[in-house]
């Protein structure tokens, strides 16, 4: 892979967290919170995915993008307000830029129109708002040069009570030059900033004082390449305006930070107040935009002096260079209007900083979570080497190996907290499909979303998205009714699909609930009847029905549409959800509804397990399985008429597996002292199995037979017990299905 | 006098030279011996105990923990049809790589590093079928007969088919 097709995985990585990120963001404004934070943010992820298309040459989607981000500057500006129509068009947009992106992505191709009926509607929208001169001032500012650049810092407004408009503190301040006028000319050294002195708080500390300016003095930032990292390349010019403030006064503030500055501090001469000042702007245009590095800065009284003196030159074409070239490029309203965005972002803005994430291969966190688990085993190893002996002896190792069992247990805990992700990343691309869906049948569907921040295995959520748009969209077609049929149930016109997840002990459960019609069972059982799925002259109980709509090729659309009738969709659940160790559960009640139930594992590296033993070996039983466990000589055994012996539980009869004898274990243990493990596989079917003794609990780390070896039926893989020894991880489902296997060949 | 040492260290006239030279590693089991390419060979390490496989066949051993991997370990002596080995601590596993597995081999000892010459790898003689898929051919060293192990039959066909 070339560098640049690396770049590219990594911009198409990002775009889609963007695109989801535009997705939350919006499902938060459609609900009314219409922030500036969530509008800053839509325009961010935006920018980003506009930029980065630029740099690889995807032109439609620059194109679009640069449309809608020309909506969206708008709607920040509040030019244009952010109402339901608007909004639902913003949606559109993300779902068309979602498109452009996947065609980048994929080479593909959406026809030179697509997209140009919203691009229509941007410019509808945005035309009739934008002032000529606004247009105009994007330019500037696409092509802010910092190294030309003075920046106005304007502290009162980053006070954070006055979000005043920006013109106006400018066009006021700086140049009505009365009684009290100071000007301070501040050069840190670099011990200055060694010392951890913040020229901001300084700044802070004079604006008390009265009216103050800040001009940042950049002209002397070298050539990029005789740039120091630790260089010292910005003075500060400060005019204050104080009625109250003496030249100690001032000094004082600067206390801190003698010896490390060069500090001037000059009175002015107080003045009538002048005629009225050109504005900023017109200054801007007045003075040459360029000037020799070396040229003096001057002061803001003297910059207003020449302006004045250069005043009648105007209204010609603009007038030749003032004598004294000066430098000052005006901090034009777009760009100070963008500062004053950032700053009040600031807070949020440095808190995500805090909390940014890395990429990493997810590779390399498999390898640390692999040796994380041998660790555990070696620690525990260390642990049970301790005996009492050992323990009066080496008091300080034995504190040492506490120490050690606690942070293992803590690396562990993070490391696997590494690999958990909230669900939210696949619940987020789920909207946009209920949108589509609607659209496409013709009914009005809402998505609810419960318990987004549910944090699953990485893995697990990579094998979710596939199963859960089939379950929302035979929730959408087959689920919910059309719009006249609920109207006529007396249902609400707009049919609900619920996404919820929730942590059930060692559990995820993930559900897809509607509000529709119910499965038709009697439909069901008719088309697997005539499919040949079941006997025509079996009468299944509803919960089987239920799970008919599992089988592979069953359907009982009429037709094959582009949304279902293939008949592949749930059976792509079901195995998806079955290859992560999860379940499928369904329940249906006519004409309100159905719930289809993920029940998925929380993580697939460590498994909380008992261990037992069978024989003279070692076995470990998943803990999610188990129902519970009963002492041999309290346990109602039964036989089968074939034989076969079975258990008597709550009323229920459930089929017995002696693991010893199917192991071919010689056990020694008298029947009455071994014990029996009650187990659910799935679907709900019970299995006793037996087995010698219980040890205990504990968690393992998976380890594959088949990577050395190959599969053995009734056995799941392997692990590493604390001794170093491997045990064997009990398949309760593959048991069950072998066993029954058995029966029937009896 | 040191290059002629040298040669005789090399032993009862192989021809060796590098292109047409194996090494083996010879290991013995009862009175036999035999031997193994020596590139496959990962780790030899003593007999410490194994967790027995269910319905698989008496020749595998169980499984064992290497380092957070688990491999599987053969006992030559029951492939072989000699019935299972009834391992102590002086037993040694040869654990090696066959394809992209790594498996164990349990042996009664590891005696010797051989170099052998291509040329001198004989047929293994027809009649026990056992022979032939077991082993890749003959060498004979100081005069003791070496069968090269076929790793891959060796480790084939060990599960119980229920």
């Amino acid at each position: 892979m070339s560098d640049l097709d690396d770049f590219k995985a990594t911009y198409f990585d990002e775009c889609s967290e963007l695109l989801t990120e535009l997705e939350e963001q919006f499902a938060a404004i459609e609900a009314g919170e219409r922030t500036p934070d969530r509008l800053n943010a839509v325009f961010r992820a935006i920018h980003s995915i506009k930029g980065g298309g630029g740099a690889f040459g995807f032109a439609e989607l620059v194109a679009f993008a640069h449309a809608y981000e020309t909506l969206l500057d708008h709607v920040r500006d509040g030019r244009i307000e952010l109402s339901g129509p608007v909004t639902t068009l913003c949606i559109r947009a993300n779902d068309i830029v979602a498109d452009f992106v996947n065609a980048a992505k994929t080479g593909a191709s959406l026809g030179p129109a697509y997209g140009d009926v919203e691009r229509h509607q941007f410019d509808a929208l945005t035309s009739g708002n934008a002032p000529g001169g606004e247009a105009d001032a994007e330019a500037p500012m696409e092509d802010f040069d910092i190294d030309f650049v003075p920046v106005m810092v304007d502290l009162g407004a980053a006070a954070p009570a006055a979000p005043e408009p920006a013109e106006d503190s400018f066009a006021s301040a700086p140049l009505t030059v009365e009684k009290g006028h100071w000007e301070i000319r501040f050069a840190p050294h670099s011990e200055l900033y060694a010392r951890a002195n913040d020229p901001l708080l300084l700044f802070r500390e004079l604006a008390n004082f009265g009216e103050l300016t800040v001009v940042a003095r950049l002209t002397d930032i070298p050539p990029l390449a005789d740039f120091e990292p630790f260089g010292i390349y910005c003075t500060w010019e400060l005019t204050l305006v104080s009625p109250t403030a003496s030249a100690e006064a001032i000094a004082e503030v600067f206390e801190f930070v003698e010896g490390n500055c060069e500090l001037s501090i000059a009175q002015l001469p107080s003045r009538a107040a002048p005629a009225p000042e050109p504005s900023l702007a017109e200054l801007a245009q007045l003075v040459a935009p360029a000037a020799p590095p070396d040229s003096p800065a001057l002061s803001f009284a003297e910059l207003a002096e020449t302006v004045k003196q250069e005043m009648p030159a105007r209204p010609a074409a603009p007038a030749p260079a003032p004598a004294p070239a000066i430098k000052l490029v005006e901090a034009e309203p777009a760009a100070i209007a963008d500062e004053h965005e950032e700053r009040r972002a600031g807070p949020e803005e440095r808190r995500n900083a805090g909390v940014q994430s890395i990429r990493v291969d997810l590779d390399k966190v498999d390898r640390v979570v692999n040796m994380v688990g041998e660790l555990v085993i070696t620690q525990s190893m260390l642990s049970q080497q301790m005996d009492d002996t050992l323990r009066a002896r080496y008091q300080e190792l034995v504190r040492g190996l506490e120490v050690l069992a606690q942070t293992t247990r803590g690396l562990q805990d993070a490391v696997m907290a590494i690999r958990a992700q909230p669900v939210k990343s696949v619940f987020s691309r789920m909207p946009r499909l209920v949108r589509e869906l609607a659209t496409r049948t013709g009914k009005k569907i809402k998505l609810e979303t419960i318990g987004e921040a549910t944090e699953i295995d990485k893995t697990v959520i990579e094998q979710l998205s596939d199963p859960l748009t089939h379950m929302i969209r035979n929730s959408a077609d087959h689920g919910i009714e059309a719009p006249d049929k609920r109207l006529r149930l007396g249902k609400p016109e707009i049919g609900t699909i619920r996404l919820s997840a929730e942590q059930a002990g060692g559990n995820i459960l993930i559900a897809v609930e509607d509000d529709g019609g119910g499965i038709n069972r009697e439909r069901v059982l008719q088309v697997a009847c005539d499919k040949g799925i079941v006997a025509a002259d079996t009468t299944p109980t509803d919960e089987q029905i239920d799970q008919l709509i599992f089988a592979p090729g069953f359907s009982t659309a009429e037709a094959v549409s582009d949304i279902s009738g293939r008949g592949v969709g749930m059976d792509v659940v079901l195995s998806n959800i079955k290859k992560i160790g999860g379940s499928v559960h369904v329940k249906s009640r006519s004409g309100q509804g159905t719930r289809m139930t993920l029940r998925l594992p929380l993580t697939l590296a460590v498994l909380d397990v008992m261990l037992v033993k069978v024989g003279p070996s070692p076995y470990v039983i998943p803990l999610s399985s188990i129902v519970e466990t009963i002492q041999c000589s309290r346990a109602d055994f039964g036989r089968a008429p074939s034989g076969a012996k079975v258990l008597r539980v709550r009323g229920e009869y459930v089929q017995v597996v002696d693991l010893s004898e199917r192991f071919q274990l010689r056990g020694d243990a008298e029947l009455a002292n071994r014990f029996v493990v009650l187990c659910e596989a799935e679907g709900g079917v019970k299995i006793a199995l037996v087995v010698d003794d219980i040890i205990g609990q504990q968690q393992v780390v998976i380890k594959s037979l088949e990577e050395n070896f190959e599969s053995i039926d009734g056995i799941a893989g392997g692990t590493i017990l604390g001794d170093g020894n491997v045990a064997l991880i009990v398949d309760v489902q593959g048991l069950k299905a072998s066993n029954s296997l058995h029966k029937n060949a009896a | 006098m040191e290059s002629l040492a040298l040669k005789d260290d090399y032993g009862t006239g192989a021809q060796v030279n590098a292109q047409n030279s194996l090494q083996l590693i010879a290991f013995s089991i009862g009175e036999q011996t035999y031997g193994v390419e020596i590139t496959t060979v990962r780790e030899i390490r003593a007999w410490n105990g194994a967790t027995p496989l269910p319905n698989t066949r008496e020749y595998v051993r169980g499984v064992i923990n290497l380092r957070g991997t688990i491999v599987p370990i053969f006992d030559l002596r029951a492939r072989f049809g000699e019935g299972q080995t009834s391992p102590t601590k002086n037993h040694v596993v040869v654990v090696m790589s066959v394809g992209d597995k790594w498996v164990g081999i349990l042996v009664d000892a590891v005696s010797d590093i051989l170099t052998v010459s291509k040329d001198e790898i004989h047929n293994v003689p027809e009649g026990n079928s056992m022979d032939t898929e077991l082993l890749n051919g003959i060498v004979t060293h100081d005069s003791r007969m070496v069968g090269l192990i076929d790793l891959h039959a060796v480790v084939s066909g060990a599960k119980v088919d229920s």
